[in-house]
């Protein structure tokens, strides 16, 4: 079940990824063949224009846990694809899931955000998908 | 990712090519009428379009770049015509022919500086025509006789165009949306353009102008739900000949207009610190 489930969202990714508006290149930025998953704890969003940007607590393989920051899409992007700020606000302190691609210039603990979920388990791009 | 994770996924991914497979195929063989199985599809044309006063179209409205009637970035289940503003098969676009000079200027263009140039990610106005040309916002047309306001969400930019027959200025000065005149063609608005700030670009692809820009758009709307707007661009510095885009079609959306300041621009630090390491060869 659930795997027909994660299909029919999958098929909705590989048609909306098709036809992406590329006003700005995040290729040019973000390094898409660095690409992973993040799992940890949502501490903060910042609601600005022109993206808003997340942070998560990440813990390594270590067990030591990093402050990431990410990047998504403009605010009225996400807001017109349902996802308000109070979605966000509502998550803070719990467990999210992120994939995103990290900054072509080295800065340390950031990425761009592709797809994401919260603890209700949906899957939402939050942006650009890279890989 | 566990292996278990990655097990599932790769099954969902399988299952999902062939739903994908055989939703194209059940939509290649369905009925027209049918149409595919999108959760957001292209918007129907609505009745006529309204008038004002004085019998010309009301292009009044809020207007999104795509024929869904919706946002669509960032949204499953959209149907792939949906999001287009035109149909290259059908109304196909000529690339612009630029003149030798101009196009070697662009080819010497990094990446990063491609990026750099962008209006989205450098946060200075698209200007005119880069506003109907590249802009995945929505924009408000308020519409009255004499008049056509242009309030472009992105970046909360404004234009005001006064369509009461007065001419170009004699010494147009440069503005990020130029100067200008308009005309009715029938039921379009015809409006021409000059005096341009020559720090805008055309495309997010390098497209440069030149002084000597002028820019002609014609807005039409056909029927209620559609904004037609048609760019020609003639600029004999940089261009060969005049380029004419294809007629673009913007749907009339629900929702309001949001606040769009750019005042946290991270993006454009970055880029810029990425543009430093390549000079000094780090990169």
């Amino acid at each position: 079940m659930k795997t027909r489930l994660l299909a029919v969202v999958a098929c909705g990714v590989l048609l909306a990824s098709v036809p992406a508006q590329a006003h700005h290149s995040f290729a040019a930025e973000f390094d898409s063949a660095n690409c992973k998953d993040f799992s940890g704890t949502l501490t903060k969003v910042d609601w600005q224009n022109p993206h808003a940007y997340f942070y998560m607590d990440v813990k390594d393989a270590s067990g030591k846990t990093e402050s990431w920051s990410f990047q998504t899409y403009a605010l009225i992007t996400l807001k017109r694809a349902g996802l308000e700020r109070q979605v966000f606000v509502d998550n803070v302190g719990k467990e999210v899931w992120v994939r995103g691609c990290i900054a072509k210039n080295g800065k340390k603990n950031y990425a761009a955000a592709g797809t994401m979920k919260f603890p209700d388990g949906v899957l939402r791009q939050v942006g650009q998908l890279q890989d | 990712m566990t292996r278990d994770m990655s097990r599932r996924l790769a099954a969902a991914v399988a299952v999902a090519l062939v739903a994908c497979a055989a939703a194209g195929l059940a939509a290649q063989n369905a009925p027209a009428q049918d149409g595919p199985p999108y959760a957001i599809g292209v918007m129907p044309p609505g009745g006529a379009a309204p008038r004002l006063s004085d019998g010309h179209p009301d292009f009044s409205g809020l207007w999104l770049p795509n024929g869904a009637g919706q946002g669509v970035s960032g949204r499953y289940g959209v149907d792939p015509a949906a999001r287009r503003q035109f149909d290259p098969k059908v109304t196909p676009e000529a690339p612009p022919s630029f003149q030798p000079w101009a196009l070697a200027k662009i080819k010497a263009m990094t990446p990063t500086e491609l990026e750099l140039s962008k209006s989205s990610v450098n946060c200075q106005p698209r200007g005119v025509p880069a506003i109907w040309l590249q802009n995945p916002y929505s924009t408000q047309l308020v519409h009255k006789p004499g008049l056509l306001v242009q309030l472009y969400e992105v970046l909360n930019n404004f234009r005001v165009i006064h369509t009461d027959g007065r001419p170009l200025p004699r010494f147009p000065e440069p503005l990020f949306h130029g100067n200008s005149a308009t005309r009715w063609d029938g039921d379009t608005l015809v409006v021409e353009s000059v005096g341009f700030d020559e720090r805008t670009y055309v495309m997010p692809n390098g497209w440069f102008h030149s002084d000597e820009m002028k820019v002609t758009e014609r807005y039409s709307r056909p029927s209620l739900n559609y904004l037609i707007v048609e760019v020609t661009v003639e600029d004999p510095k940089v261009l060969t000949r005049p380029w004419k885009s294809a007629p673009r079609r913007w749907t009339l959306a629900s929702g309001d207009i949001y606040e769009f300041y750019c005042t946290n621009n991270r993006e454009l630090e970055e880029l810029q610190t990425l543009r430093e390491q390549e000079l000094k060869g780090q990169k």
